[in-house]
């Protein structure tokens, strides 16, 4: 049993806008927080018993170890009561920290080529994951490919970051701003064939209809891609059974798995997408 | 000054102390014994049990609403052939008391998830839910009216060598109707309340928020309905009652220990923080002795009410 902690008093080193709401938080964690896998998520509780009232699932989007503790950073839109909650905490204030939780993202020593397919706010997994297989291969040169789409320019979250962990960018944008005018699954798709070569790693997360495009794309190219799915979640530990999602599987009838235990990464296929609504 | 004494007794059933695990909120207790050592609750109850694994219902099963949330879960279960196979082993080395929670869409399901239980071993009692409101063909007739209730109960316990426990649904006009129904066909104690049935709306989608378009209401928004049910159940019965809903704090359970329940269950709070049964006991026993009181017994009941 991998160890999940529960801190109700984890001390909020900053937190603010760096886009019209789009905010970053960068927590004290606890040392141990150092093994959680790229991938792996943690929930958020605000105290008092008010709106919001459950805690809040967030993926880790940087991790750095430090002598006495664990800098944990988190990337969030402010989209409701609960985000708004916690964009208005400030440096110093205390906040509920749970985990690591889930199963994060297998990472492959032998990878000669790592592809990231992130939209939007999905490239919050994908640059820890990044980040994690630059530190763990760092004794190897190997190509990180990162596909990355946002509404415009200006919403091309974590660019620099990744340009600084080596990444080779391919960019669009619904707009046009920069870019491929479009959506990232279409950049992709069209290198995918190209990507049988070598033993090549993908990964992706993003909104759900890029996710769905994506499984189409991945049928028949002989390559198997990981994504973190996001969903409504309360207790983040499998006891509720609210985060569920629809496996894909031989057996006739639906069958569920909890996004907070089985995922939140999950191999693409194991998803039944003919079932999930927008 | 010593610790007060926190036992209790639920028919036969002894308990080290009065808080419990609400069903469907603490799993199969491996969830939660990451955070604390389980041995230190009064009892567990689990996820409710069927006769067959269910898969439940369709995701959004959730929304948090003012104080509370919303559930549709849908009964999601592995079924009691799987409970005591992969997950009745685990909570026996436990050590304290397991209480299953069982439902079935017919009379006889109930009948044979609680025949199946009690030839199991190491359950200690059985809390029949007859209230849940989420699945069309669940458990709503049968807490809804006291006929079909009695029914129930009648037949559970015909079979059953282990102490059973009812569950009542608020969801009904007057819960006294309910609790002396229960009572009359041979339950050994009483718990409530289950959710309230409620609805949300996303009003971006102008969609309901849950799939199942209706869900039961827990959380500590719905605090004061438990209590006043509880209050009106003990004044019904003579049978324990073992009051839950919306307790999150030991404050809470404190109100709930003055109407006259004799234990409780704390259910959504363990959401919201994983160690809120620990120290609720914890806050219990803390009351108890900033109060003189030697043992929960002296709390228990202990409401003061002018009649006019």
């Amino acid at each position: 049993m991998r160890e999940i902690l529960f801190d109700q008093q984890v001390q909020i080193l900053s937190n603010r806008f760096f886009l019209p709401g789009h905010c970053l938080m960068v927590l004290r964690a606890p040392l141990s927080y150092g093994s959680a896998c790229p991938g792996q998520f943690i929930m958020l509780i605000l105290p008092g018993r008010s709106v919001p009232f459950l805690p809040r699932p967030f993926c880790i989007y940087g991790l750095a170890e430090e002598p006495e503790c664990v800098r944990l950073e988190i990337l969030y839109r402010v989209t409701g009561e609960g985000t708004d909650s916690l964009s208005r905490l400030h440096e110093g204030d205390k906040i509920g920290l749970l985990g690591p939780l889930g199963r994060g993202f297998d990472i492959d020593p032998a990878a000669q080529r790592v592809v990231l397919v992130a939209g939007g706010m999905g490239i919050a997994p994908l640059m820890r994951l990044a980040q994690a297989y630059r530190f763990l291969l760092r004794d190897k040169e190997f190509p990180i490919i990162c596909y990355l789409g946002a509404a415009a320019e200006s919403h091309l979250i974590g660019r620099d970051r990744m340009e600084a962990l080596r990444a080779d960018l391919r960019l669009s944008t619904d707009d046009g701003s920069t870019g491929h005018r479009g959506f990232i699954t279409e950049l992709f798709a069209q290198d995918l064939p190209s990507y049988r070569d070598s033993n090549t790693m993908i990964y992706a997360c993003g909104p759900l209809p890029m996710l769905k495009t994506l499984a189409h794309c991945m049928i028949g190219s002989g390559l198997s891609c990981q994504v973190s799915l996001e969903e409504r979640m309360a207790c983040g530990v499998g006891a509720c059974l609210g985060c569920v999602v629809a496996l894909s599987g031989e057996a006739p009838g639906i069958r569920y798995g909890r996004v907070c235990t089985e995922g939140p990464v999950f191999s693409l296929s194991e998803i039944d997408w003919s079932v999930q609504d927008e | 000054m010593n610790k007060p004494d926190m036992k209790v007794t639920i028919g036969s059933l002894t308990l080290q102390n009065p808080v419990m695990t609400a069903s469907g909120t603490f799993g199969y207790g491996e969830e939660y014994a990451h955070f604390f050592d389980l041995s230190r609750l009064g009892a567990i109850v689990v996820k409710g049990i069927s006769l067959a694994p269910r898969v439940g219902n369709r995701p959004p099963r959730i929304m948090e609403t003012a104080s509370g949330m919303l559930n549709a879960v849908g009964l999601q279960n592995v079924g009691v052939k799987a409970f005591i196979e992969e997950k009745l082993p685990f909570l026996r080395n436990v050590g304290i008391p397991v209480i299953a929670n069982i439902f079935g869409a017919t009379v006889d399901e109930y009948v044979r998830v609680a025949q199946e239980l009690c030839e199991a071993g190491g359950v200690s009692a059985l809390e029949v839910n007859i209230s849940c409101p989420n699945v069309k063909h669940g458990g709503l007739a049968f807490g809804a009216d006291p006929r079909s209730a009695a029914e129930v109960t009648a037949a559970v316990k015909g079979v059953s060598s282990l102490p059973v426990m009812v569950k009542l649904t608020p969801n009904v006009t007057d819960i006294r109707v309910i609790a002396s129904a229960v009572e009359d066909a041979g339950a050994d104690a009483l718990s409530l309340i289950n959710t309230l049935l409620g609805m949300s709306i996303d009003i971006a989608g102008k969609r309901p928020a849950l799939r199942n378009v209706t869900g039961g209401l827990s959380g500590p928004a719905i605090k004061p309905v438990a209590l006043r049910m509880v209050w009106q159940a003990v004044r019904s019965v003579s049978i324990p009652v073992v009051g839950l809903g919306g307790i999150a704090t030991a404050r809470d359970a404190l109100e709930f220990f003055m109407v006259g329940a004799r234990a409780v269950q704390v259910g959504t709070a363990n959401f919201i923080n994983p160690r809120a049964t620990l120290e609720i006991i914890e806050g219990i026993e803390q009351y108890l002795l900033g109060e003189g009181m030697t043992s929960i017994d002296n709390l228990i009941g202990a409401l003061i009410t002018v009649e006019d």
